[in-house]
């Protein structure tokens, strides 16, 4: 396995390099930090000054040898609108909110989507599989911007039980987190409960029902367990999803100043050297899931070869 | 100087009647820049608080926006002045009104020879961290200001860029020099913040806010709050607040959620369709001026009857009533603020005139002809129904409005646009260090960015203007260069929005025209 690891790892800084100098060349085509750094009335002199002192009047080429030569220094350059700091700084100023966001509500989904997903498998067609059902759709074809609004109007405006905003999390987490979790709650238990349908179709489910197996144990240890590869699999698209987009929404909409928060304010200055940054931890972070997420299939199912 | 009290807040209650028919016209959501707007202000009206200032009290100060960074000499960002303003002084300052006043220094500068300004220093003044305030601290904050200009690591070069250095004459005094004659010297010394002698090479002072104002810095979370508390060993009269916190708070609705609540005691950029909601809301005529910048040389707008006719075609009161709610200012054909040295008081607002507009254009034998009218959305103050209420007017004067709202980035690469200028272009002007010097000179200044005529006698004006050493002499060519403008319609001038700020019943606090936040001229009361 430490063999497999080393060659994913290997894999994986390719993935990120290639998303690194994907999101240079279109930094560069489309922006100018320096239109929005200086004030409306900084005359043309001072902004080609500006473009000078931050190396941005070199050629395309030059900047990428310059860009590549830092990089392999993990610099990747100072922030043009959180001044004066590097943009991988920058990042993880604002990472441990996001993270704490997508633990939450990541949190809330799985604890909710597993009972949910057996429930409804119980008695596939039943009163209870179709409400079930019903509401995850309704749940996962939900924008994140009109649920996260609708919240908001009714548990922060209307019953006032929640703030936005930074502060604890018991008053100003669990709302987004709700946010982010609703729609994977719905995801996620339609796959629990197909996967436990299949399962409990199998041949050993009926050997260990038929030598008196208790149900609960049935489900818990056996059909459970196996039902885990596609869950697992879902699961770990959920949190590089909420990672890498969910939570640029979720965030503005509920002003929790988390990495997502932060990624729009970049784009809105074309702050090349940030969105690079919040780019490059994010493919960083989501390499290494991917990796974990291997690795949790091979403790599910021993029989899976990693190699 | 001059500067007129306009009281606005009477117009609040018809306000309401109005938004209940209105109400389109003034979109939901209120975005004012964090830098460009978000630091004005200044008022007419005085808050009441019932009772004596309480000592040591502790308020809560929501932004808009957090700082972009917290050193004093690098960024233009208003949530940077909010909370510095409040840890490091000047050397001149201004009173609510504008009027420049000895500060760090113990009187205005005396000139020694044309590019020579001396300045007398207070003696006894410590910074927070105990170091002494004297001429070597002022010699270490011109340093740095013009070391900062020529590495280009500064977003300041507009205030600071005539500066060559400072000298100091003995502990008291200093000489301040200029690259030639400058008489918007005072005003960039009310702007220029102090520091510590030792902080002079100091490339990023955001870690180490050191100055010698009335409080100090305490602590920051990022994304989260600053908060800062009174300076025990302040030299001047003591502050009545102890502890400050400021919030950074993106949403409008939320900064006004929190002041009803109580959470907040003051919040800045109340939206003027929520000021019956506010327990207690002040405003002020400020600096900010949106206007229409006018093509003087090329397509239509190149005729003067037609740049006239583009002004009496807009109603500005109706402007003033329906977008900003009554809080605002018609503009006598100057984007420059009464409280602004320059502003020419002979001048009023171009009256509407729907039917001379038509005629006009009639005339002119263009009915029917389009018009580019480019702006954007989002930035200032309800600009889209500016935008829009602008072409209204425009089409029913006869004209064909190709109105243009682009993205921020898009919009300025035409605002910026040397070789070609549209027809018309929205802007809102602002004035942050209230001298008239920068804002003509980029908007009324032939090739000043945000400039669209090529007057040379209007040019002259203004290089003269910054030449001239004596206000007075000063106030007199301002008032020469604004008429040119005025005469020849260069623009489309509306109406100053006031600055408006939500208060708690609590707090009393009067805005000022330059829109610091000063908390030592807060107080609360029981």
């Amino acid at each position: 396995m430490g063999r497999y690891i080393a060659r994913r790892l290997g894999q994986g800084l390719v993935v990120i390099f290639g998303v690194t100098i994907f999101v240079f060349v279109i930094t560069r085509l489309i922006g100018d930090p320096v239109k929005f750094m200086l004030p409306l009335s900084a005359t043309p002199e001072q902004r080609e000054a500006r473009r000078a002192a931050m190396g941005l009047d070199a050629s395309i080429p030059t900047q990428f040898v310059r860009f590549l030569r830092d990089l392999v220094r993990l610099d990747l350059g100072e922030s043009t609108y959180v001044r004066g700091q590097s943009a991988l700084s920058v990042v993880f100023d604002y990472l441990p909110r996001t993270i704490q966001l997508v633990g939450l509500g990541m949190l809330f989904a799985v604890v909710l989507s597993i009972p949910l997903g057996v429930l409804a498998s119980r008695k596939p067609g039943g009163i209870t599989d179709r409400v079930l059902t019903t509401l995850s759709l309704i749940g996962l074809s939900m924008p994140q911007f009109f649920l996260g609004f609708m919240l908001l109007i009714a548990f922060t405006v209307k019953l006032q039980w929640f703030e936005t905003g930074p502060g604890p999390w018991t008053t100003n987490l669990i709302l987004p987190a709700v946010c982010l979790a609703l729609p994977a709650i719905g995801r996620l238990s339609i796959v629990v409960r197909s996967s436990m349908i299949d399962e409990l179709n199998t041949q050993y489910v009926k050997v260990a029902k038929a030598k008196g197996m208790t149900q609960r144990r049935i489900l818990g240890v056996h059909a459970l367990r196996n039902a885990g590869i596609p869950y697992v699999t879902l699961l770990g698209w959920e949190i590089i999803r909420a990672l890498a987009g969910y939570t640029v929404v979720v965030e503005s909409v509920f002003n929790w100043p988390g990495l997502g928060f932060m990624a729009k304010t970049a784009i809105k200055n074309q702050d090349f050297y940030l969105i690079q940054a919040i780019v490059f931890v994010i493919a960083v972070i989501v390499v290494l899931l991917n990796i974990l997420i291997d690795v949790a299939y091979k403790v599910l199912d021993p029989r899976v070869d990693l190699q | 100087m001059r500067w007129t009290f306009v009281s606005t807040l009477s117009r609040g209650n018809d306000l309401k009647k109005r938004y209940r028919i209105l109400g389109a016209l003034v979109s939901l959501s209120v975005v004012v820049a964090a830098c460009g707007s978000d630091d004005k202000g200044s008022s007419d009206t005085t808050s009441q608080g019932g009772g004596a200032a309480v000592e040591g009290a502790e308020i809560t100060i929501a932004l808009g926006s957090e700082p972009t960074s917290l050193d004093p000499h690098i960024v233009d960002d208003g949530a940077e002045r909010a909370i510095n303003d409040n840890i490091y002084e000047t050397l001149l300052s201004r009173d609510a009104a504008g009027v420049l006043q000895p500060g760090l220094a113990t009187a205005l500068p005396t000139q020694i020879d044309d590019v020579t300004w001396q300045f007398k220093l207070h003696e006894d003044v410590k910074f927070h961290d105990g170091s002494a305030f004297d001429s070597a601290s002022v010699v270490a904050s011109v340093n740095r200001i013009v070391k900062l200009v020529a590495d280009a690591k500064t977003d300041n070069d507009g205030f600071y860029k005539t500066l060559t250095g400072a000298t100091a004459v003995d502990a008291t005094t200093v000489n301040i020099t200029t690259d030639g004659p400058d008489g918007v010297l005072p005003a960039r010394m009310y702007w220029l913040k102090m520091i510590p002698t030792a902080a002079e090479t100091s490339e990023d002072l955001s870690e180490a806010l050191v100055g010698t104002g009335p409080y100090k810095f305490v602590s920051r979370t990022v994304g989260s709050d600053i908060k800062i508390e009174a300076n025990a060993d302040y030299w001047g009269d003591a502050p009545s607040i102890s502890k400050v916190t400021f919030e950074f708070v993106a949403e409008g609705g939320t900064r006004l959620a929190g002041l009803k609540s109580g959470k907040y005691d003051l919040i800045t950029n109340l939206p003027p369709q929520d000021v019956d909601q506010a327990p207690q809301p002040v405003d002020i005529q400020g600096q900010e001026h949106p206007v229409l910048i006018l093509d003087t040389d090329e397509g239509i707008t190149a005729d003067p009857n037609v740049r006239l006719a583009l002004n009496l075609a807009v109603d500005k009161q109706a402007i003033i009533d329906q977008v900003f709610g009554g809080f605002a200012v018609a503009d006598a054909a100057q984007i420059l603020s009464p409280s602004v040295l320059g502003f020419n008081s002979d001048l009023t607002p171009v009256a509407y005139d729907a039917e001379k507009a038509k005629q006009l254009i009639t005339d002119a034998g263009l009915e029917g002809a389009t018009i580019q009218l480019v702006g954007e959305a989002g930035r200032w103050l309800n600009d889209r129904e500016v935008l829009e209420a602008v072409a209204g007017y425009w089409t029913a004067a006869g004209l064909k409005v190709q109105l243009d709202i682009l993205e921020f980035g898009a919009y300025l690469d035409v605002l910026f646009d040397r070789e070609s200028r549209a027809d018309a272009i929205f802007v809102s002007s602002s004035n942050d260090i209230l001298d008239p010097d920068r804002q003509l000179s980029t908007y009324y200044q032939a090739g000043g960015i945000g400039s669209s005529n090529t007057n040379e006698e209007l040019s002259a004006l203004i290089d003269e203007g910054r030449q001239q050493l004596d206000p007075a002499a000063r106030q007199a060519t301002y008032e020469k260069a604004v008429k040119i403008a005025a005469d020849g319609s260069y623009f489309v001038w509306l109406a100053s929005n006031s600055d408006l700020y939500g208060l708690s019943e609590r707090m009393s606090w009067t805005p000022r025209v330059d829109s610091k936040l000063l908390v030592k001229e807060m107080s609360v009361t029981s």
